[in-house]
């Protein structure tokens, strides 16, 4: 209607005459004559540098999409006074053509997906493309929505069959087992079993009716008949009966077997057994069956019996299921019914008439074939399909010509429908080799995608780390050195280079970070193997949580108490963080903590720095423990025993620290509700000192309260000391870790 | 022989749609136009613009007047009276009408003097173009306008209607009775009350 607004004033014009006959006179019009609209004015829409002009008019006769709406008030520059839009200006101009023609038109080079995205920006519905273009339009959009649901399916499946793997019960995995081969060894064996099975019952088929020869004159069965009347071979079934026999009842014992299991794990019992493979199998090994019921003295029975060994050969179809080609030719066939049913349809009228026509002009020669019209048929099909065996020729001249005629006739009506059938399979066979490429093809992209996102991941947090480390060097640094210039320089011109978004970026992870207490610390394996990737939890209140989050790192050397000690060990927060740590120890933990690659090593690091000041080091006191906290608030903490690490232990410890919230945390020897550290060396206590810093200190573990508390801190503390001198890097060895829970 | 001439007709349709539209025409100059018809400069422009919008010929043919006027009238079906409308146009019998002529009509139609828009109702409702009107010729034009309202309109509308409301004031219009309408007595009846002459006016649009 839009489109046609320009002829309003002429229809408007045309209703005068409707004046003569109207009972009633017209209302007055709704726009007062003296009222004139504002003049028509141009708009420039710039997109992506293409500048587009066109009148208001246009773009408002459709008010429903984004540039015939306030919507594009959005988009408008005041600077430049135009309207700029970041889109694809090739397909802008479809878009623009639609609102001045009224038509929309699909390019049939752009890609479907990009042509639906625009559409969608500007609020157009694809519904309105032309009849000329909508066609293709839709053929297209079929075609990738199939692919998209073809790969969803099967992402799909693998998904579902990776998740509940874990859940599924025998009958289950056995099915998919049955179905899906290269899922476990077991099923690759059985596949390649019953395909090895297949191949020997065929062959034992075929064999057994190869002539063997005989030295014996007159061959006899057991029973004394004669079996064979020709003295000289018989077949090697009758010869070598008995292996044929045994042969025969392995494979149909295989088979019996591969049936039943198939049908004890379908999922849909009923479905199975009317499924085209089952029947195959049916027919395969009932058989031998039914052979064993009738015996073969009746000579009646008998000739049955010898049919139904025909129907052995049917085995030969259960290789279906090990091969894709054979089942894509079955697909194919099934697909392509009506064309095969069309060749059978006119291959069966052109045979009535020919051999019509040639028993009428043959049927008076002496001694001739054609005896029957039926006996023409095989005339006729032999001559059709240029077989031409030659068993059967005509001799009048009219039965010359017919023949002619019949044998191009043929020629033509096979070769016509035979393009469709074998069209149809090469794109179905193709669509399948497509698919299985693409899912190939799909991981190994996927691995890459996440292989990209990972460093991305990865880069933050090396950004992170050193924003803070520069930030802290210059704290640190104007602190000291009192240099504001130099440093203050420097950090306003590195500021400057980096990137905006990105700054806000890690603004916002800092946020989270800073809102939840916690620190987004790299997914990495430390030196002794096991990874770390937790996130260790700020000190709450909690209690195992506080411990645990603070991973507080014990030297035993160092006397490290939870709340009274150190500056910034207090539970209320993680005293590990680096805001607590005096500068020294940032400055000394600017860079990762190679041991184990998070920021729980701090300590230790300071540790190991002021325990080189200390003389008397301590040995080793504690053996490394780790906690690997899980998710379900259970910690674990397991002792790692470091080379090289003699230590002497004495002095008091508790062992036992409860994990908080009730989750109870298990090592090698604890109850439900307590940890126990065990202890593999003996420390000798040393000086008492408070200061986490001393080289030489106690780690206490004090025992809490109640088991199950929740609230108050956890006092943690291991008394020893060392007796030898140990050098930084074994105290490092001996330091207790206590990741988050 | 006939299924030749259709097999040689089906190539011509055929060529037509392939080729066809050949006809180009180019109206005349705006400054004649805009003498010659009651609008002004810039509405000549709009009328035009809107005119080659939907035949880039320059030219309309019946069929696509019909197309577009029965846009107007989504409920019923306007075909028919779209067919009289066309056949009030200057050449309309020729099969095409050019933009001036269309230009003509409308100017006469929507801003004529009462008299010129008389005239050109006395030609929509005189189909067979001999000066008179006969009832049924009234009354096919008055179908055609029954036809517009379709079927879902209140009071409900059928095939008598347009007849029997014709009956109703074909005598009053005939003022002499003799079975035809001059384009005096249509004048007459037409003026004969204030509010009818004010409803010719009220067709007018402002562009």
């Amino acid at each position: 209607m839009a489109s046609v607004a320009a002829w309003l004033p002429f229809a408007r014009a045309a209703a005068i005459g409707w004046v003569p006959i109207a009972n009633n006179p017209l209302p007055p019009p709704p726009i007062a004559k003296e009222r004139r609209r504002p003049d028509d004015e141009k708009l420039i829409v710039n997109v992506s540098g293409r500048r587009f002009e066109t009148w208001r008019n246009t773009l408002e006769k459709y008010p429903d999409t984004l540039l015939g709406s306030n919507e594009r008030e959005f988009f408008y520059d005041e600077e430049t006074k135009e309207y700029f839009f970041d889109r694809d200006p090739d397909i802008f101009r479809h878009i623009l053509n639609y609102y001045r023609t009224g038509k929309l038109h699909y390019p049939k080079h752009e890609c479907l997906t990009s042509y639906d995205e625009e559409l969608a920006f500007f609020g157009i519905v694809p519904d309105v493309i032309g009849d000329c273009c909508y066609e293709d339009y839709r053929d297209r959009k079929r075609e990738n929505a199939e692919r998209i649901m073809d790969d969803k399916l099967s992402e799909n499946n693998e998904q579902n069959s990776q998740a509940a793997q874990d859940m599924r019960n025998t009958r289950e995995k056995m099915w998919r087992a049955f179905e899906n081969p290269h899922t476990s060894t077991a099923a690759l064996v059985f596949y390649y079993v019953t395909g090895f099975f297949i191949a020997v019952s065929v062959m034992a088929n075929v064999v057994e009716t190869v002539p063997c020869t005989l030295g014996i004159a007159m061959p006899l069965a057991a029973d004394g008949r004669l079996l064979s009347k020709n003295s000289e071979s018989i077949p090697c079934g009758e010869r070598y009966k008995i292996i044929f026999f045994c042969l025969d009842t392995a494979c149909v014992m295989i088979f019996t077997a591969e049936y039943l299991l198939r049908l004890f794990a379908a999922p849909d019992r009923c479905k199975f057994m009317r499924s085209v493979m089952s029947i195959i199998d049916v027919v395969a090994i009932l058989p031998y069956y039914i052979g064993l019921g009738i015996s073969t003295e009746n000579d009646d029975v008998s000739g049955a019996f010898v049919t139904l060994r025909v129907f052995r050969v049917f085995r030969i179809f259960k290789f279906s299921r090990h091969s894709q080609g054979l089942r894509i030719l079955g697909y194919t066939l099934k697909s392509c019914a009506s064309e095969l049913g069309f060749l059978v349809f006119s291959l069966a009228m052109a045979i009535i008439i020919f051999a019509t026509v040639m028993f009428y002009a043959e049927k008076n020669v002496d001694g001739t074939n054609f005896t029957s019209i039926p006996a023409a048929f095989w005339y006729t099909i032999v001559t059709m399909t240029t077989l031409g065996y030659g068993d059967m020729v005509p001799k009048t001249i009219a039965g010359k010509v017919v023949g002619g005629v019949c044998s191009l006739s043929g020629v033509l009506v096979i070769a016509l429908p035979v393009p469709v059938i074998v069209s149809n399979f090469s794109r179905i066979y193709h669509q399948n080799q497509r698919a299985d490429k693409r899912k190939a093809q799909k991981k190994a992209r996927l691995a890459r995608i996440r292989l990209a996102k990972a460093t991305s991941g990865a880069a933050f947090l090396s950004k992170k780390r050193a924003v803070e480390s520069r930030l802290l060097a210059q704290e640190s640094g104007l602190g000291l050195d009192g240099d504001n210039g130099a440093g203050g320089g420097d950090d306003q011109h590195w500021l400057r280079e980096e990137d905006i978004f990105e700054l806000q970026h890690h603004h916002l992870l800092r946020c989270l970070e800073k809102a939840t207490d916690r620190e987004f610390i790299e997914l990495e394996n430390p030196f002794n193997g096991q990874p770390q990737s937790m996130q260790r939890s700020a000190g709450s209140r909690s209690t195992s949580p506080t411990l645990a989050g603070q991973g507080s790192l014990v030297s035993p050397a160092g006397n490290v108490r939870n709340k009274p000690q150190a500056g910034g060990r207090s539970s209320a927060s993680s005293p590990l963080s680096p805001e607590r740590l005096t500068r020294q120890q940032q400055q000394q933990h600017s860079a990762m903590c190679p041991c184990c690659l998070c920021w729980t090593c701090l300590p230790l690091h300071q540790r190991s720095s002021s325990t080189s000041a200390v003389a008397s080091a301590a040995p080793p006191t504690v053996s490394q423990v780790n906690v690997v906290g899980s998710s379900s608030g259970a910690a674990q903490l397991s002792m790692d025993d470091m080379p090289g690490a003699p230590v002497a232990m004495d002095g008091p410890i508790t062992q036992s620290f409860v994990p908080a919230s009730g989750g109870s945390g298990s090592s090698s020897s604890s109850s439900s509700a307590n940890v126990t550290i065990r202890r593999r060396h003996n420390e000798t206590s040393s000086s008492s000192s408070s200061s986490p810093h001393q080289g030489v200190g106690q780690v206490q573990m004090l025992q809490q309260s109640a088991s199950g508390a929740t609230e108050g801190p956890l006092e943690f503390q291991i008394s020893g000391g060392g007796q030898h001198q140990s050098q930084p890097v074994e105290t490092r060895q001996t330091i207790l870790h206590i990741s988050a829970l | 022989m006939s299924k030749k001439t259709k097999e040689a007709q089906l190539e011509e349709d055929l060529d037509d749609v392939m080729f066809g539209k050949t006809t180009r025409h180019r109206p005349e100059e705006l400054k004649s136009l805009e003498k010659s018809t009651k609008f002004t400069r810039k509405e000549i422009q709009l009328i035009y613009r809107g005119f080659k919008q939907e035949c880039p010929n320059g030219v309309v043919d019946e069929q696509s007047f019909k197309e577009i006027f029965v846009q107007f009238f989504p409920q019923g079906d306007a075909s028919q009276y779209a067919h009289y409308v066309f056949k009030t146009f200057k050449n309309g019998t020729s099969g095409t009408i050019k933009f001036e002529d269309f230009l003509q009509s409308l100017s006469q139609a929507s801003r004529g003097t009462i008299q010129e828009k008389l005239r050109w109702i006395f030609g929509l409702y005189d189909l067979n173009g001999d000066g008179y009107i006969s009832k049924a010729e009234m009354t096919s034009v008055a179908m055609a306008i029954f036809d517009m309202l379709g079927r879902h309109a209140a009071p409900a509308v059928d095939d008598q209607t347009a007849s029997k409301h014709i009956d109703q004031i074909f005598h009053k219009i005939d003022a002499n009775h003799d079975g035809l309408i001059t384009f005096e007595e249509l004048s007459q009846w037409c003026t004969r009350e204030e509010r009818f002459v004010k409803s010719l006016g009220m067709l007018d649009t402002v562009l």
